[in-house]
């Protein structure tokens, strides 16, 4: 860089004729001439006629003056007329008056002499043109390719981008923050390139990974991930302007193809189809398909597809606006598009009188629009069903054709049975009356009733009932109307056999078929004056290397316009583009650009905060072969990005709004992410993929949302601009009026309110809920001593059944897992039986078998109320293989008796012990070693009295329950139920304390729920589970990207 | 190599700018970038909030009303008689004229179909299509000599909203105040928005956006029909406390989540979001519940009368928001109803119709409830109309087009002097001539009334000081206070 910039500086130094004055001697150049731009140029310059006869495009020309004489006097400011007319306001006479501090520079000016920076032209072409100053604007520089600089941080610069950013950090003594964890950086990196959560299992993996490259690992698959297109050919269609309807008027036509264009730019994204080609196919893709475009390759389709683009503008002209303002609104935004998307220009200013402020004369606006006109209006203008290009080929014309006339055969056949029913029936009326009569109403009927004589048509009024009609047939004669009728579905059914006809939503243009474009005098359409060529934007061209087109390529049936300007954008040559590209894969991986105003790298835009950054990449993207995912990678990799965004005070208070990168701002993702991330938690996402969109209406309160299936990711829902889907536009989703350069991230409280009491967000909690409470958690949950009936249980129900340690030092019980699964009559502790942590354990009505060392099988009892117990039972192992079980009856921290049996029986008697309400006897069994051949059986009566002195018994045989007959029972499992919501929700578990806080909240919650007995959607816990999991998508840690 | 780069730069600044212009100087701002002297960027502060705070001076206003009327009512037609127009009527304009419709431009002056009469003590004129407004002429003071300098509605608009012409992104009159001053309500938002039934103004959103400051003063939006705010009410099942636990629920997780992000603005406004939004639930249902009212208030503000009714309930509305402590309420109407481009004869008086009555009944219901003094009430558009006739051939078609160098507006009660007007246009209405008033001064008149000095009240943004008048010379209105 620094090197660059001095061989620059030796190269104009040497150029002795452009050698400056020094900075503080104002110019005209330089000072005056964009504030005469901006305020006077365009009635004193810019148009051949100049008011007052007064032209202030030079220096000489002010001295010169016009009517009243000079405008300005070298050195006396007071007395130039120029002054005077500012100052009093007088001039400009319409418009924003030149402010103050304009006027000072004016005067400083004229007082220092009125200098220039160099001599002037004797001559001057027409219009304002481009001086050298405003030339030298930074976007209009030809991109460079910096050297990489050095930077303090080496330990941190992993890549190219960082070392830019480091230069800049030193320079403020500023740091990248550390890297982000694994946990968080993986979250991260998912839904910025796909837009959709990894599972616990796929974090878990992640963060055992201990090869270096994991990273870069992850990064490449899922940039080959079929996701990664829908993600990031969203932003592409943000910028393109995409929907799914016309707009521009009240009807807002539903585009039936639209999606076909989206398809394509998912596809592209997918398939890293080159940038370059992408641009071109988008601007020009039919210019590169032969006509007619007839019998088309599924390639030729794709290219035609591809000019979408170019029709994704408001159009109303199909729909009631096809008048001239309707048909030039068309092309103003289509053009609107294509400078915002890609020039990073905002051309539109052009459009009626010259850039105030960036060199973009009126005359380049429509140069620009000559490119485009011959597609738009070549052959005359044509609405959207016009412009449709059927799929049809020539044998689906042919079958279509054939079945049509098998379809008009059997339409015959019908006509003749009507007619034949019809005259059958008259015969039979007739037949009621005697002749003449007869004959006369005969000829009555007969004569269309236009010729009938008011004689016929009294007689008709006379004998209704000879007035025979296909519509009321059917009371002469059920049957033959039944006949006819069924005709008419066969005819249907024949006809839908016909091959089903798509059109392609393309902008094609006609063979040789251009009309001149003309400036339109102030952008009114209806007042066209001189005709224009086609070409680029002049400042957009190297100076020693404009840039020609022909107006029509000989070689191709269209003029090939769009062709060549496609190709000089992507040449290398242009020097916005690539900046523009760049840019905007920063802003997306950032939350911020390089350049802030993405669509405007104009005087009115933001100035680079990193200008070498911007050309390195710009650069680098371009040898790159236009590679967009290479570009990700270069990014995606680097510490800027992988940094945290921890927060800390020193930094703080050096930079604020993170200028210089040193953390990773969080972000709150997209609405089409937050809505798809809700689905993937519920575990409903639907990842089909392409085709036409889901319809969208509007609920019973109004609000428009998901006709039918509400599962598929946000990008396959329909984008109609007058019914923007409500929970997609509260989070900032565009509304296309043109299209959207950046969007907004807004925090207001009617977002809160839709995640708190909207539909779709209440319904995705519950089926989350209804998920957690089916699943297993992945990550180890903290043990907790969790107390599970919250409530007193039905007098009977005092059983639960699970796994867990005995503590052989103290003969206790330190750990108790219920378990979880309800097969046929046993239960077990996991889907699968043996289970990679308990073997084969389980526990039935009679007894059960033990699955590894580590962990008996535990039958609990749980004391309903205080008292004395004793316990009898019968303990068998019937095997004569194996070597046997060992049964432990534990209870308040004591073993109450031990047993064991091989291919033997025992009873199992303990004393009387005490017990208070709440108390737990655990029947635990274990191997003797081997775990193989441990089933046994052990019934157990418990028996309990109380201070009374009545007793009740339980039987451990007759009482077993499984987890469906008793809601409470359902709560044993609820820490793990809370577990599995957590770790879907955030990627990790729960700790501790967190464990904790979820479960006091859910028994708070089911003691609400039963103390008010208030409807719930269903039963209690699952209610609460719906709360808890609603809470856990409404947290900050679920609504933003850290 | 490294080189100092205070040495480089001043080589720089000295050989390369002038060089052909500033060749470097996008290059030569990156090396000013790096060798500046660090701790220079300001500090932004460090967490937003919506307390109420005590303005430096003794404020006259605690909340304000805007009815803005957008599209640009006309004038002449409505609070500026212009007899010499009258008289030249069917004459050509004398002067020049900036049109935005070229096409259909004419110099014909176009005298005022309606008549203009003297009412109240204060004897200020008004056309006959305000006969509601004329019986509240002695507590308005009608501005005559606003000027935004362009004709263009979005120019003008975001003039008025946002302190710059044609500059959309930055925050609105409503974000500053509420900015400024915090929110008397702590269960409303502080600057809420009443669109209207026939859709957004131009520009949309950005009518009442944020701009650079935090989310936490854009906006709110009340709809224009039920339910007036989606998603208020809590589906059946979760009524009866379960919301509550669940709010405070999310408070623990999202403070136990704040506390490994300190100092992170964006998720303490979410936070403090879904305070709001719990609060708003009741809160927002009781100032929405007219039934509250008295037939005699619902008959005052129209409700009674299909024309009134809609644009009737909102005013009220607004009172009752006002009442409750929001700041800063502003009602928008659909499209550009004042855009009297052509049949200016039947168009204005349907506006009129609509909002007169409703106007001038939030005026007097303001006082008798003793609210006015304190509540600062704005009526006006962005632009006015011109002198002269915008041609449809059928004259009956005849309209008038855009004029942003001349216009009215009224603002009643909150420290504003009634009866009373201000500024002049010229002899036929085109030019503010008189005390000519910018948006600007306009603003920097409503903060003041607000005991705010429009200088003083700056939002830091990437270590600039940002003001709502943009350091734009801008007067306070003297005159016009009490």
């Amino acid at each position: 860089m620094t090197s660059r910039i001095q061989l620059l500086l030796i190269s104009i130094l040497l150029n002795g004729s452009l050698f400056a004055e020094s900075p503080s001697r104002l110019t005209f150049e330089r000072d005056i001439r964009p504030i005469l731009r901006e305020h006077c140029l365009d009635c004193h310059g810019a148009d051949k006629e100049k008011k007052g006869d007064l032209d202030l495009r030079l220096r000489r020309l002010m001295i010169q003056g016009g009517e009243n004489g000079p405008v300005i006097l070298p050195g006396k400011p007071e007395e130039s007329l120029l002054i005077q007319k500012v100052v009093e306001g007088e001039m400009p006479p319409k418009g924003k008056k030149v402010p103050s501090s304009e006027i000072a520079v004016l005067k400083s000016w004229i007082l220092q002499g009125a200098k220039t920076a160099r001599p002037e032209p004797k001559s001057l072409d027409d219009g304002l043109g481009i001086t050298p100053e405003e030339r030298a604007f930074w976007s209009f520089q030809p991109i460079q390719d910096p050297e990489l600089p050095t930077s303090s941080q080496s330990d941190r610069v992993r890549t190219p981008i960082d070392s830019f950013i480091a230069q800049h950090q030193d320079s403020r003594d500023l740091r990248f923050n550390p890297d982000a964890s694994k946990r968080t950086l993986m979250i991260r990196v998912y839904l910025d390139l796909i837009g959709i959560p990894p599972t616990p299992q796929q974090v878990s993996k992640f963060i055992s990974n201990d090869d270096p490259d994991a990273y870069s690992d992850l990064i490449d698959s899922l940039l080959e991930s079929p996701h990664y297109g829908e993600r990031w050919g969203r932003h592409w269609l943000d910028v393109a302007g995409y929907a799914d309807s016309e707009g521009a008027t009240d009807k807002d036509q539903v585009r039936e193809f639209a999606y076909k264009y989206r398809d394509y730019v998912i596809r592209s994204f997918n398939n890293n189809k080159p940038f370059d080609r992408f641009i071109i196919e988008q601007l020009a893709g039919d210019e590169l398909v032969p006509q007619p475009h007839a019998n088309l390759s599924k390639e030729e389709q794709e290219l035609l597809t591809a000019t979408g683009f170019l029709r994704m503008a408001a159009d109303g002209t199909g729909s009631g606006k096809n008048d001239i303002p309707g048909r030039n609104q068309m092309i103003v935004d289509s053009l609107k598009i294509v400078s915002s998307s890609l020039l990073g220009l905002t051309v539109g200013c052009a459009e009626c009188h010259d850039h105030r402020y960036d060199p973009i004369s009126q005359k380049d606006y429509y140069q620009l629009r000559a490119i485009f006109d011959p597609a738009f209006s070549g052959s005359g203008w044509k609405t959207p069903q016009q412009r449709q290009i059927s799929l049809y080929t020539d044998d689906d014309r042919t079958k279509s054709a054939e079945i049509e006339e098998q379809a008009k055969q059997i339409e015959k056949e019908k006509q003749q049975k009507l007619k034949d029913s019809m005259e059958a029936a008259l015969e039979k009326e007739l037949a009621k009356h005697a002749p003449p009569l007869r004959e006369q109403l005969r000829d009555a009927y007969q004569t269309p009733n236009s010729n009938r004589n008011p004689e016929q048509k009294q007689l008709i009024a006379n004998y209704p009932s000879i007035n025979i009609t296909p519509g009321n047939l059917y009371q002469y004669n059920q049957i033959a109307a039944n006949e006819i009728k069924a005709y008419d579905k066969k005819i249907a059914n024949v006809r839908a056999t016909k091959p089903k006809e798509e059109f392609l939503r393309s902008l094609t243009e006609a063979s040789n078929k251009i009309q001149p474009t003309r400036i339109f005098h102030r952008g009114d359409p209806r007042q066209p004056t001189d005709e224009v060529q086609p070409a680029a934007l002049t400042i957009s061209q190297p100076t020693d290397r404009p840039v020609q087109f022909s107006s029509n390529d000989s070689d191709l049936p269209t003029s090939g316009r769009r062709l060549a300007y496609a190709k000089w954008l992507v040449s290398g040559n242009h020097p916005m583009v690539s900046r523009v590209l760049v840019n905007r894969v920063w802003l997306h991986h950032f939350g911020k650009g390089l350049v802030d105003t993405p669509d405007d790298f104009g005087k009115l835009g933001q100035t680079p905060t990193h200008p070498t950054l911007l050309d390195w990449l710009a650069t680098d993207f371009m040898h790159s072969g236009w590679n967009l995912k290479e570009l990700h990678r270069k990014i995606l990799r680097s510490t800027v990005y992988r940094q945290s965004s921890a927060i800390h005070q020193r930094e703080q208070t050096i930079d604020s709004s993170n200028f210089y990168y040193w953390r990773k701002t969080i972000l709150r993702p997209e609405a089409e992410v937050l809505r798809d991330r809700m689905l993937a938690a519920s575990g409903e996402l639907n990842l089909k993929q392409f085709g036409p969109p889901v319809e969208v209406k509007a609920d019973d309160a109004g609000q428009i949302i998901e006709d039918g299936n509400p599962n598929r990711r946000s990008i396959y829902l329909q984008s109609r601009r007058s019914q923007p889907i409500a929970l997609l536009a509260a989070f900032d989703a565009p509304v296309m009026q043109v299209n959207c350069a950046k969007r907004p991230s807004s925090t207001v409280a009617t977002q809160s309110l839709m995640m708190l009491n909207n539909a779709f967000v209440l319904e995705r909690a519950k089926k989350l809920a209804e998920r957690a409470m089916k699943e297993t958690p992945h990550f180890p949950l903290p043990n907790i001593d969790w107390n599970p009936n919250p409530f007193p249980p039905p007098d009977k129900i005092v059983w639960s059944y699970g796994y867990g340690k005995i503590n052989e030092d103290t003969q206790t019980v330190s750990s108790f897992t219920p378990y979880t699964h309800w097969h046929n009559s046993t239960i077990w502790g996991g889907k699968n039986r043996p289970d990679s942590k308990i073997g084969y354990s389980q526990l039935s009505a009679s007894g059960g078998h033990t699955g590894s060392s580590r962990y008996s099988p535990i039958r609990r009892w749980q004391a309903p109320q205080s008292g004395k117990v004793s316990v009898t039972g019968e303990l068998d192992h019937p095997s004569p293989i194996g070597d046997g079980v060992r049964a432990r009856i534990i209870s308040s921290n004591e073993l109450r008796g031990k047993w064991i049996v091989h291919q033997s029986k025992l009873k199992t008697l303990c004393g009387e012990f005490k017990v208070e309400k709440g108390d737990f006897i655990d029947l635990a069994v274990d191997s003797q070693g081997n775990v193989n051949n441990d089933t046994f059986t052990w019934t157990v009566t418990v028996s309990l009295t109380d201070k009374e002195g009545l007793t009740q018994t339980w039987n451990s045989n007759a009482e077993f329950v499984g987890p469906q007959s008793d809601p409470n029972q359902k709560l044993f499992h609820l820490p793990r139920n809370l577990g599995r919501a957590w770790e879907i929700v955030y990627g990790r578990p729960p700790s501790t304390d967190e464990l904790k806080l979820s479960i006091a909240f859910i028994v708070d919650q089911i003691e609400t729920i039963k103390s008010q007995n208030i409807s719930v959607p269903s039963e209690a816990s699952l209610s609460a589970m719906t709360n808890f999991c609603q809470t856990l998508l409404n947290s900050n840690e679920f609504l933003y990207i850290d | 190599m490294k080189t100092n780069p205070f040495t480089r730069r001043k080589f720089l600044e000295k050989n390369a700018m002038g060089i052909g212009g500033v060749a470097l100087a996008w290059m030569l701002q990156e090396q000013n970038q790096l060798s500046a002297a660090p701790n220079t960027v300001a500090l932004e502060p460090q967490s937003f909030d919506l307390n109420p705070k005590v303005p430096a001076a003794v404020p006259k206003a605690k909340a304000m009303i805007s009815l803005f009327m957008h599209g640009g009512p006309s004038h002449v037609d409505l609070f500026d008689p212009k007899p010499e127009l009258t008289k030249r009527h069917g004459q050509e304009y004398p002067g020049d004229i900036q049109y935005s419709f070229i096409n259909r431009a004419s110099k014909t002056l176009l005298g005022s179909p309606w008549e203009f009469k003297s009412h109240g003590q204060s004897g200020i004129p008004l056309s006959s299509l305000l006969p509601h407004t004329a019986s509240i002429v002695d507590d308005i003071c009608v501005i005559r000599s606003m000027h935004t300098g362009a004709n263009g509605h979005e120019v003008s608009i975001r003039y008025w909203h946002g302190g710059i012409p044609g500059i959309t992104g930055r925050p609105t009159l409503g974000s500053w105040i509420t900015y400024g001053l915090g929110s008397e309500s702590n269960n409303l938002p502080s600057y809420m928005v009443l669109t209207d039934p026939g859709g957004h103004p131009v520009d949309g959103v950005h009518n009442w956006s944020n701009g650079w400051m935090p989310s936490l003063f854009q906006g709110t939006v009340l709809r224009p029909k039920e339910p007036r705010i989606f998603n208020l009410t809590p589906p059946e099942y979760l009524r009866g406390g379960l919301q509550e636990q669940n709010l405070e629920f999310l408070r623990e997780l999202n403070q136990q989540h704040l506390s490994t992000h300190p100092g992170e603005h964006e998720l303490e406004s979410r936070i403090e979001s879904y305070e709001l939004a719990a609060r708003m639930q009741t809160a927002a249902t009781d100032a929405l519940d007219l039934s509250q009212e008295s037939e005699a208030t619902k008959k005052l503000y129209g409700l009674d009368h299909p024309t009134t009714k809609e644009y009737g309930t909102r005013c009220l509305i607004a009172r009752r928001l006002v009442e409750r402590g929001v700041r800063f309420v502003q009602l928008f109407l659909g499209g550009q109803p004042w855009d009297n481009h052509n049949s200016i004869r039947s168009s204005l008086p349907a506006i009129c119709h609509k909002t007169d009555q409703p106007s001038a009944a939030l005026v007097k219901d303001l006082k008798s409830r003793g609210l006015l003094d304190s509540t600062l009430v704005h009526w006006g558009g962005e632009i006015g109309r011109l002198p002269v006739t915008e041609n449809h051939g059928d004259p009956g078609k005849a309209g008038r087009d855009h004029n942003g160098q001349g216009f009215s507006c009224w603002l009643a009660g909150g420290g504003i002097k009634g009866g009373m007007t201000y500024g002049e246009t010229d002899e036929f209405g085109h030019s503010a001539v008189i005390d000519r008033v910018t948006p600007n001064d306009y603003q920097a008149t409503v903060l003041h009334l607000f005991g705010i000095d429009h200088k003083e009240l700056s939002f830091l943004y990437n270590g600039q000081s940002n003001t709502l008048t943009n350091n734009n010379p801008s007067r306070v209105l003297k005159k016009i206070l009490v």
